[in-house]
């Protein structure tokens, strides 16, 4: 036994115990307001006027979410313009929510005279789901059954010596324990995606993470942009990191050094367990959004901070119904935000502890998080809006 | 005084990292993942984070941080300074 999780009807393991209400907007947030246990993204764009290609990231965050180990249970509803794309029906949704066995409401699928009507049904609806999901219990469960997706921000050369490796240590024991991890920022591959397609299960794969970086480079030369003008951020070279190779040698070491089982879109779930490549946007409010509909059921975020302590007060989870451990290696950072930094690994450019020893205390803190332990973040009441990652134009 | 500490990511880097703020004449002890040690004296100051050249680098030399190219000096730059955007850029940006 590793940790105590929630067992779901389809084999996986939650680490929480939420009622999801869905798609985000007006309906679900008055339904959460009135119902304790339950959660809703906020995602200010809903799939209107968008492609195809977009409104399907759309829904495989909404089934993504709700199929999320730490969901107990769903209820869902049609009520706004997006819904009536057929990517976005109802119906589908719900259908491929209740493939996985877990229990799912539609409560706008009769007729009904107003929206006021909906509230009703959701409310009582989510009353009585979140009442029996609080029948469940932990189990013990092992640390291949953990997901994790993790991201690095505002990198410095602590980011490099001593954070992201300390994930890689966490990365590696939990993909060699059976368990799934995902990585991404596929701007902050390029200088370094020759080292990681050559940890690619196999050739295809490899070109997939090179080309990902290559469509990222000529998508910036296509709007007039050089990619090194967006990356490395103006915050990674104040604080000493100077070119954007430098900047994604230190970012893969995230990774760990495991093979790479695949390449995946944002938000796509995994077929089989090992560690995955995700072709994503860096932006934090989007990123841990999409590892949640992927499926993990805890993200990191490795913070650097070198030039740029100016919000102590971190964010909470962004990934909506998975908690964010923050972590950091640089001691200035760690010093002005030990409010909401739950792990420091800056011991090993101190010479304190070993990259192994410090490695080891984020597993236990995460086998601690998967079981009930609250990040500090967590502790704030504000949920961020979240940006969902479109590829397209908007129309 | 004790020598100031820098760590070079792999044994063949020309660039280090310094572990503290590092000031002009300053003995600076480096060490290597691969548990090598080798020194440098800095020429001028460089912050904690902030890479230090281990070796004499001339102008278009590679540099090198994970024993990988990092991009190249812009201009010659003596061993023991600061490396970054205003004598070094990144390999890609030429094209």
């Amino acid at each position: 036994m590793s940790f105590l999780g929630y067992r779901r009807p389809d084999g996986s393991v939650g680490v929480r115990n939420h009622v999801l209400v869905l798609p985000g907007g007006l309906v679900s947030q008055k339904i959460c307001e009135f119902v304790k246990g339950t959660c809703t993204v906020i995602t200010p764009d809903h799939g209107t006027g968008r492609t195809a290609r977009d409104r399907e990231t759309v829904a495989r965050v909404m089934v993504g979410l709700a199929l999320n180990p730490n969901v107990a249970a769903v209820v869902l509803h049609g009520v706004g313009p997006a819904m009536q794309y057929p990517e976005l029906n109802v119906n589908k949704l719900a259908a491929a929510i209740a493939a996985s066995g877990k229990p799912v409401e539609v409560v706008s699928e009769q007729p009904y005279k107003s929206t006021l009507e909906v509230y009703e049904r959701g409310i009582k609806a989510a009353r009585r789901l979140v009442q029996e999901a609080s029948e469940l219990r932990r189990e013990p469960a092992a640390d291949g059954e953990l997901v994790l997706g993790v991201k690095c921000g505002t990198s410095d050369s602590t980011s490099g010596i001593a954070g992201n490796p300390a994930v890689g240590h966490l990365y590696d024991h939990v993909v060699n324990s059976g368990g799934t991890t995902f990585f991404g920022e596929t701007t902050e591959i390029i200088g370094a995606e020759h080292l990681l397609a050559q940890r690619a299960v196999n050739p295809e794969v490899g070109q997939q993470i090179i080309d990902a970086a290559l469509e990222m480079e000529e998508t910036a030369k296509k709007y007039g942009d050089d990619i090194r003008s967006i990356n490395p951020i103006p915050a990674n070279i104040e604080a000493g990191l100077t070119t954007l190779e430098e900047k994604s040698l230190g970012a893969i070491a995230k990774s760990g050094t495991v093979p790479i089982s695949g390449v995946l879109k944002y938000a796509e779930r995994p077929a089989d367990k090992g560690l995955y490549f995700v072709d994503n946007w860096m932006s934090s409010n989007s990123i841990h959004l999409g590892y949640a509909a992927a499926g993990s059921t805890i993200n990191l975020i490795q913070w650097g901070g070198g030039a740029f302590v100016a919000d102590t007060l971190l964010y909470p989870s962004q990934g909506v119904v998975s908690p964010t451990i923050w972590c950091t290696a640089n001691i200035n950072t760690y010093t002005a935000c030990q409010e909401s930094i739950d792990y420091y690994s800056g011991t090993v450019i101190e010479g304190s502890e070993t990259l192994e020893q410090a490695g080891d205390r984020l597993i236990d803190l995460v086998r601690r998080v998967a079981s009930g332990t609250m990040p500090k973040t967590d502790t704030l009441n504000y949920q961020e809006a979240n940006k969902i990652y479109f590829r397209d134009a908007a129309f | 005084m004790a020598d100031k500490r820098a760590i070079a990511l792999d044994a063949q880097d020309n660039t280090a990292v310094a572990a503290q703020d590092i000031e002009p004449g300053d003995a600076v002890n480096v060490e290597a993942k691969d548990g090598s040690t080798s020194s440098v004296t800095a020429t001028e100051q460089v912050p904690f984070g902030f890479k230090i050249s281990l070796s004499d680098i001339g102008d278009g030399d590679k540099l090198l941080k994970y024993g990988q190219v990092i991009g190249y000096a812009t201009q010659d730059i003596p061993a023991g300074a600061q490396v970054h955007v205003h004598n070094a850029q990144g390999l890609r940006v030429k094209d």
